[in-house]
């Protein structure tokens, strides 16, 4: 069998989950009933079948009032998870509204962990992935991500560690078939002002 | 076959990779032996202490400030 497939704009790897997947799944379960969000940047690569290691799954979550925060991170707090920077939702509100990421982890755990990263239309490149998502699914966990081609330039072009173009050369080779000039054109519009 | 550089070597099994899922048991192997060598790391500290530990250790690191 292929490593992965399409049906109906759904992007489908077909592996078995793994304790990872699982981590993030549910997660995300409780997230997605107080807001959007985005996988983005390595568990991207990870969950495609890079092979390598991580101690952070990166999620871009749009700023939201505090209220609202409130009632996401007590129930954070209330499925099993804590908070890197503070026990209470006030205090990782400042950080929030500042546009600073927060880690969650499974209780009496450390590693992997969530990190909560604060988007709005202000940040240009993040809001463009956020607003372009990919769907995909591996057995029952479905999740977004990026579009592949913004992924795969935003690891060369901005962030262009050893392990980011690793990263990208996986995407690029595992997906060769099903690549668009098109989304990588608009992809690196997108992110023009953040090539240094 | 000879991998000169970590990329041949990400170029090769990614292809595989990609006309046989079966090779995704490897995958699986990795990340679940990670996952467990992640959950270990700490597994002596004390319930009640875990997270006060667990701050100073992360600001040691500089993952949270």
């Amino acid at each position: 069998m292929k490593g992965y497939e399409f049906k109906e704009d759904i992007l489908i790897i077909n592996r078995e989950l793994t304790d990872l997947d699982h981590f993030v799944d549910d997660f995300l379960n409780i997230l997605k009933s107080h807001s959007d969000y985005l996988i983005v940047n390595g568990f991207v690569s990870i969950s495609t079948g890079r092979v390598r290691g991580t101690e952070d799954v990166d999620v871009l979550v749009p700023i939201m009032d505090k209220s609202h925060f409130k009632t996401m991170f007590e129930d954070l707090l209330k499925n099993k998870f804590w908070c890197y920077q503070t026990d209470s939702y006030s205090e990782a509100y400042t950080y929030f509204k500042k546009f600073n990421s927060l880690r969650f982890a499974r209780e009496g755990e450390m590693f992997p962990n969530m990190e909560v990263v604060p988007i709005d239309e202000t940040k240009k490149a993040k809001y463009f992935e956020f607003s372009n998502p990919q769907k995909i699914k591996i057995k029952n966990f479905e999740f977004k991500i990026p579009w592949l081609e913004f992924e795969i330039i935003y690891k060369e072009k901005v962030l262009g560690s050893k392990k980011d173009f690793e990263d990208a050369k996986h995407l690029r080779t595992f997906f060769s078939e099903v690549l668009n000039k098109q989304k990588f054109d608009k992809s690196l519009e997108a992110i023009k002002n953040e090539i240094s | 076959m000879k991998f000169h550089k970590d990329e041949d070597y990400i170029v090769y099994y990614s292809n595989q990779l990609k006309n046989d899922s079966k090779l995704f048991s490897q995958h699986k192997k990795f990340l679940e032996s990670q996952m467990e060598a992640s959950r270990s790391l700490f597994s002596n500290i004390k319930r009640d202490s875990f997270k006060k530990f667990a701050r100073v250790y992360l600001k040691g690191r500089g993952i949270i400030c």
